[in-house]
């Protein structure tokens, strides 16, 4: 699969959110979209999966554009995992799932979809959650459904909005590890949009780092994550080091230097790097 | 496999339910043939009703009384409680609100204001029509406007679920306070027919009341059915309904039309009849959970059972009987609390 996105704009009314997007994204993978609040990272996803019309420019997945798909055929293509779920009439786990086959979905199809629905929460090791009712489930339990949701549709594309938010450290790990795993095991690309920029770092293929509405910088995590990029679009001081291959942030807050003697000796090995 | 064996173990515990629902409005139709004025015991009217399928009429009074004054009575409230309930169902599932109904949509107050119009004006408002058409033709015409207020509306601006119902609330308020001013203009006479729509009565069908109430709800009802799992990924909001192939206000649109289509052709013969719309999908949602699949028929089966029981009781109360939209409130809510306080099973709602 291949995601090309030239050129998008978008804004409501008068005020743009996003200002000439460029992307080629191409096979398996795993890309996060980082970056502050309000600064367009949920309405680049929306606009991939046509829940939002750019303005200006195009979105095209394998050569298609997504304005010439159906609805129907894009929902096969393209997955999406919202950011919090509506349960005001709470489903069981099943019929939850179960949802996401709706663009397979015929009037014969429910043993095969079944199965579907059941391999992949065998995958993502939460059948015995099945015949629950979704709002009896935690939030991590809450966060598997959903993608499970989404994995139904069997898409190329998997679109997540930040499916780590309300989840502990553990959890946040688990899934992120999930996502990547099936990156590739599945052969789709997944792309989430993250606020935790450690666990992002530690997992992506690929960062996208969003400012003021346009792509600031891309590529590698080690070449997004660095303390001047932080500085500009986040403007927290942080120092970068280095674990098991992978940039790992550390903040900064010039309110806690004069408590650097307080710490134990290893503690300056971080700053001593600098 | 164990997994899915629970799920279909689950699917036919539904359509018990649903079978169960089936089975209790054909004893409950007989059984309602039974009360009134005239004695006639539930033996009595299988007995009649065999004799008339037969063409051997042994009594022509009983057969009177039981084919052509109760039996339309009772099959109408099937249809009106199916109708409200399957209405009901469609639009809590879609707009994803517990307080949604058809009525909340303003169908039943721009209904009566349509009467009330007839009924205040008379003939002379339409002089191609006969006195009850005319008040069936206008309830008809000013129920339908809310929708009609939606659908241009959508032509400007985006259509979510809260704005469907503010502009159902707002045009609810507008028809009772136009009903409010011609009441108070209004004779004796006619504030008392106006009052008499507004409470929501079965007494006055027939069987000639019957066949297009009947047909435009059966057209919608499989149509509604046809489209169950659109209503139910709508269920998930908006953009979730979007990234699963369901177009959400183009859905709503159609829905909310078809709603409003089928209530309007109820009610313009009825009057208001509150409750089953607004609880019967809930005490549905009990038994069968949400999924629309099953959450629609189970409704519009448990809210045609539920009025044709609340007429019962409507007609033995009092001297001349009780309107019945009076009778499915007082008995239904008290019903639904304790439904409500004693069910201890899965949540159906959050």
């Amino acid at each position: 699969m291949r995601l090309v996105i030239d050129g998008i704009e978008f804004g409501y009314s008068s005020t743009p959110v996003l200002k000439d997007i460029t992307l080629d994204a191409n096979g398996p993978q795993l890309l996060s979209i980082i970056g502050p609040n309000g600064v367009g990272k949920s309405t680049l996803i929306h606009c991939i999966n046509r829940i939002l019309s750019p303005n200006k420019g195009t979105v095209m997945i394998d050569g298609e554009t997504v304005n010439d798909i159906s609805l129907k055929d894009l929902a096969k293509k393209v997955g999406y995992v919202p950011y919090s779920a509506n349960d005001t009439f709470p489903l069981s786990v099943v019929d939850t799932v179960l949802m996401g086959r709706h663009p397979h979905a015929t009037y014969k199809s429910l043993d095969k979809d079944l199965d579907i629905v059941y391999s992949t929460l065998r995958l993502l090791d939460i059948e015995d959650l099945a015949m629950r009712n979704f709002d009896e489930l935690s939030a991590g339990q809450h966060q598997k459904v959903m993608l499970a949701r989404g994995l139904v549709q069997e898409p190329e594309i998997l679109l997540l909005d930040e499916p780590t938010s309300n989840l502990d450290i553990k959890h946040q790990m688990e899934v992120t590890r999930l996502l990547r795993d099936l990156s590739q095991e599945k052969n789709i690309l997944v792309i989430m949009i993250s606020h935790d920029l450690n666990i992002a770092a530690k997992y992506s293929d690929t960062m996208i780092m969003l400012h003021g509405g346009s792509i600031y910088a891309i590529g590698t995590p080690s070449e997004v994550i660095t303390k001047e990029n932080i500085k500009a679009v986040y403007d927290v001081e942080s120092e970068v080091i280095e674990s098991h291959g992978r940039p790992h942030l550390i903040m900064l807050d010039s309110d806690f230097d004069d408590v650097e003697h307080t710490l134990p000796a290893d503690t300056y090995a971080v700053k001593e790097k600098r | 496999m164990a997994g899915k064996q629970d799920y279909y173990k689950m699917i036919h515990r539904k359509w018990i339910f649903i079978i169960i629902c089936a089975l209790l409005i054909l004893v409950t139709l007989i059984f309602s043939l039974s009360i009134g004025m005239y004695d006639l015991s539930f033996f009595d009217c299988y007995r009649v009703l065999i004799e008339h399928l037969t063409g051997n009429i042994t009594d022509p009074y009983a057969d009177d009384i039981v084919v052509f004054t109760r039996l339309p009575i009772g099959v109408f409230a099937i249809i009106v409680g199916a109708v409200l309930a399957l209405g009901g169902a469609v639009m809590q599932s879609m707009l994803r609100n517990p307080l949604a109904d058809p009525y909340t949509m303003g169908v039943s107050s721009g209904a009566l204001l349509g009467a009330s119009i007839a009924i205040v004006l008379g003939n002379g408002i339409m002089p191609l029509f006969s006195d009850p058409w005319i008040k069936i033709v206008m309830a008809f015409g000013f129920s339908l406007i809310p929708v009609a207020v939606i659908l241009m509306f959508s032509f400007k601006r985006r259509v979510t679920a809260t704005k469907i119902i503010l502009i159902g609330i707002a045009m609810m308020y507008i028809f009772s306070a136009v009903v409010q001013l011609l009441m108070i203009t209004a004779s004796e006479e006619t504030l008392a027919e106006i009052y008499s729509w507004r409470v929501g009565t079965l007494a006055l069908t027939t069987w000639d009341t019957i066949p297009i109430p009947l047909f435009i709800s059966l057209v919608c009802g499989v149509v509604l059915f046809y489209h169950h799992r659109s209503i139910n990924v709508m269920m998930a909001g908006p953009n979730s309904a979007h990234s699963m192939g369901v177009d959400p206000k183009r859905t709503i649109l159609i829905e909310i039309t078809i709603v409003s289509l089928m209530t309007a052709a109820v009610v313009c013969f009825t009057g208001t009849i509150g409750f089953v719309g607004l609880v019967g999908p809930h005490i549905a949602r009990l038994f069968v959970g949400s999924e629309s699949k099953h959450l629609l028929p189970a409704s519009a089966l448990f809210g045609g059972l539920f009025l044709l029981l609340a007429n019962c009781v409507a007609r033995v109360s009092g001297e001349y009987g009780l309107p019945v939209g009076v009778i499915s409130a007082i008995i239904g809510c008290p019903l639904f609390i304790m439904i409500l306080i004693r069910m201890r099973r899965k949540s159906a709602w959050k």
